[in-house]
């Protein structure tokens, strides 16, 4: 199974800080990524940094962990810049300090909670620092203006605060201060019961469900030893590229929305809602839940024969490539977005951003290349790259990653490609503790689900990571010397998860 | 520009008219109770099953400001004690309305008052509150050319002050409490509060995490509670229409 792992930790010394530290800077500049890195309280008293990567050869995870202080550790940020929200929030949960921290500010904490309330660290544990406190980054020089915005925004999204520093109309930064979608997520799932924790995966990201649940489906199956036969597997390959259909169409409504293109607006609006229509016909929810069970897909999944799919995919297919091509040709569409919020390739990959953010960067990432799941070991939808990594870019990433999943969908829908005959290999329920991490290409990007798990199969830390998560800081740089009024447009162009971020 | 227009007219009118009927199988609505639930032992088995405490199997209940609809407690029972119908109207009310098998509750409808005020021209300030995002997308799915909030006088604007009440999603995170009372207290009265799916009815599957009020009750008045993970917006659009007596059935 090339999309799950488990690494035996039972007889695995951890690292030295030096060694953990070469690690990471391997991850910022050679062939493997970093996926992870998360600490641990483990039960014998230390605390423990784990440090996941891997995607230089397909199915290929890498894993090092080290003990930390109670108190804190040295930041990675200086030779691997992409753990720099991972060591916060590792401050925010366990109240482990990353000394020399560029940035240490909270992500999930807000001024009303104890300054001493770390969600994850027992009592057991030595007292922790209480550094927290937010501090904004003030931009000083002649008529520099700060605009602030939210947590509330004006249409119907969620929650989050940004504060520009403008001179004129122009951004110089742009501050993201999260945290308001935050419910404890991680500190649910070991308490959650057997196939709630897919409950529970459902609703990280609202419109993510497919691509988290399957996430962790395959997580607590390689607990179990129970993996789900191949037609199952099949079914959440369909059910992955229908939900980045439904986004990616209502994201592009949501870009066209955004500069008052009003044609793409309403049809793309209309052609996700077709999307999630056919998600509710295979899962029996417009956004997929109950897809998934522990061992395979729900009873009643798909609830849509194969023959009947072609009667609501090729016209569905038609209407995209119509709209999607009359939108992006569209000179006023074009001359909004060319240019605009761009993010630059050497930023994307310096920061290890990943997904079609990363990919319209010029960063050529795909977990369904790297960490393939049964369904696309022999055939993955085609790999899309892009370079320019302005809003452009990222519009027109969504469009051609579209037309590869209808292509994808009608071949193995078709009956071109039986997938998933080896469903099952290397799924047996493990033994000792151990380290479980599963992997799957969200439409935003790669989902990574990780589980701490003792001897007889007891969950004592569930890591999940969005791509949201790994994405946000793009924003801020994307935005950098555009005029404000900009701003929608290029945050639509990312259009990530709060909750997914947040947790 | 002239492949716009030609893709306007041949695409025609999409909007849904109502009522829309029962939704695809195997669409999970309202659920239907059976024999075996109410008397035999099928609401012990559903209750185990469940994984957000929605049945009761001492009072042979079901609460749909808990459930999910994930379909788990009908797997169990084989469909003997609870059974989904495809039906996507649910009830909705105050936290009484949603708990189905014990004794008959009237629907709610809105206070007479504020039927003759609001009952022609709802202007609502949507309020995301900690939740996944779910409820938040099938709000937003209102406005789309399928679905047309505003053809019933229904429409979300930008800011409270033009807002006669709230919608809220999510179990009210405690990052967002604060924002979301002064986003209520910038609403001039009178002002209601709607709030959508099971994490707004009671916290819903982050019920009791450390990081949640568990609802929006806790919080803020609320008029109306709409049931859903997140409530199709058919279901949405159904019991707001009956809340202020515009029901179209």
């Amino acid at each position: 199974m090339h999309c799950v792992h488990t690494f035996d930790l039972g007889n695995s010394a951890p690292l030295t800080e030096e060694a953990f530290r070469a690690f990471l800077r391997e991850t910022s500049t050679g062939a493997d990524r970093l996926l992870a890195l998360f600490a641990e309280e483990s039960s014998s008293g230390p605390f423990l940094l784990h440090a996941v990567a891997g995607g230089g050869a397909p199915g290929r995870f890498l894993h090092a962990c080290m003990e930390t202080s109670p108190r804190s550790f040295r930041t990675f940020t200086d030779v691997c810049p992409g753990t720099h929200w991972f060591e916060r929030e590792i401050y925010d949960l366990f109240g482990l300090v990353p000394e020399s921290h560029p940035e240490l500010n909270p992500l999930r904490f807000h001024e009303a909670w104890p300054k001493k309330f770390f969600p994850l660290r027992s009592a057991n544990a030595p007292a922790p620092d209480a550094r927290r406190g937010y501090r904004f980054l003030v931009v000083r020089g002649e008529g520099i203006h700060e605009v602030a915005v939210g947590p509330v925004h004006a249409g119907i999204i969620e929650p989050g605060h940004f504060r520009f520093s403008c001179a004129g109309e122009t951004i110089q930064n742009l501050e993201i201060r999260l945290g308001y979608q935050h419910k404890g997520i991680e500190s649910l799932f070991p308490g959650a019961p057997g196939v709630g924790k897919i409950l529970l995966s459902e609703s990280i990201s609202g419109d993510t469900a497919v691509g988290h649940s399957t996430a962790c489906a395959r997580l607590l199956e390689a607990i179990t030893g129970k993996p789900a036969p191949a037609p199952a597997e099949r079914w959440r390959a369909v059910a992955l590229e229908i939900e980045r259909i439904s986004n990616h169409c209502g994201d592009l409504g949501g870009l066209a929305t955004d500069i008052g293109y009003l044609f793409g607006a309403a049809h793309f609006g209309r052609l996700r809602g077709a999307a999630l229509n056919l998600l509710l016909k295979i899962t029996g929810n417009r956004f997929g839940r109950g897809l998934n069970r522990i061992g395979g897909i729900g009873p009643g999944v798909p609830g849509i024969a194969p023959e009947d799919f072609p009667a609501v995919l090729v016209p569905l297919q038609a209407e995209v490539e119509k709209t999607g091509t009359t939108m992006l040709d569209a000179p006023s569409v074009i001359s909004r977005m060319e240019g605009t919020g761009r993010l630059l390739p050497h930023t994307a990959k310096t920061l290890q951003f990943v997904g079609m953010t990363a990919r319209a960067s010029g960063r050529d990432i795909d977990a369904r290349r790297d960490f393939p799941s049964p369904a696309y070991v022999d055939s993955a939808p085609a790999n899309v790259l892009l370079d320019a990594g302005d809003v452009m870019a990222r519009a027109g990433i969504r469009f051609m990653e579209m037309r590869a999943s209808f292509e994808w969908l009608s071949g193995i829908l078709a009956g071109a490609a039986p997938p998933g005959a080896i469903a099952a290999e290397g799924i047996v329920a493990g033994a000792g503790r151990r380290l479980v991490v599963s992997v799957e290409e969200g439409w935003r990007g790669e989902i990574v689900h990780a589980a701490v798990v003792e001897d007889g199969g007891r969950i004592t830390r569930y890591k999940v990571v969005d791509p949201s998560f790994r994405n946000w800081p793009a924003l801020s740089f994307a935005v950098q010397k555009n005029v404000i009024s900009d701003f929608p447009v290029c945050n639509k162009s990312f259009n990530l998860s709060y909750s997914g971020a947040d947790l | 520009m002239f492949e716009s227009i030609r893709k306007r007219v041949r695409t025609g009118k999409v909007t849904m008219g109502l009522p829309a009927g029962d939704l695809p199988s195997p669409f999970r609505g309202m659920p239907e109770i059976g024999e075996a639930f109410r008397t035999g032992g099928a609401a012990a088995t559903c209750a185990k099953a469940c994984a957000t405490e929605a049945i009761d199997p001492e009072k042979k209940t079901i609460d749909l400001g808990r459930c999910v609809f994930c379909g788990l407690c009908e797997e169990a029972c084989g469909g003997e004690g609870i059974r989904f119908t495809r039906d996507p109207r649910l009830p909705s009310g105050k936290r009484e309305h949603l708990v189905l098998g014990g004794r008959e509750i009237p629907p709610l409808t809105a206070a007479p008052d504020v039927r003759s005020l609001l009952g022609r021209s709802l202007h609502l300030r949507e309020v995301s509150a900690g939740g996944c995002n779910g409820c938040d997308l099938e709000a937003q799915a209102l406005g789309n050319p399928v679905y047309d909030l505003q053809r019933f006088g229904i429409d979300f604007v930008a800011s409270p002050r033009h807002a006669d009440g709230l919608l809220v999603t999510g179990p009210v995170s405690k990052n967002m409490r604060d924002a979301l009372v002064k986003t209520y207290e910038a609403i001039s009265e009178p002002r209601i509060v709607i709030a959508i799916g099971a994490c707004a009815a009671t916290g819903g599957i982050f019920r009791d995490s450390y990081a949640v009020e568990n609802g929006v009750g806790g919080v803020l008045p609320v008029d109306l509670i709409i049931p859903g993970c997140p409530p199709h917006p058919l279901t949405l659009l159904y019991a707001m229409l009956a809340f202020l007596g515009k029901n179209p059935l």
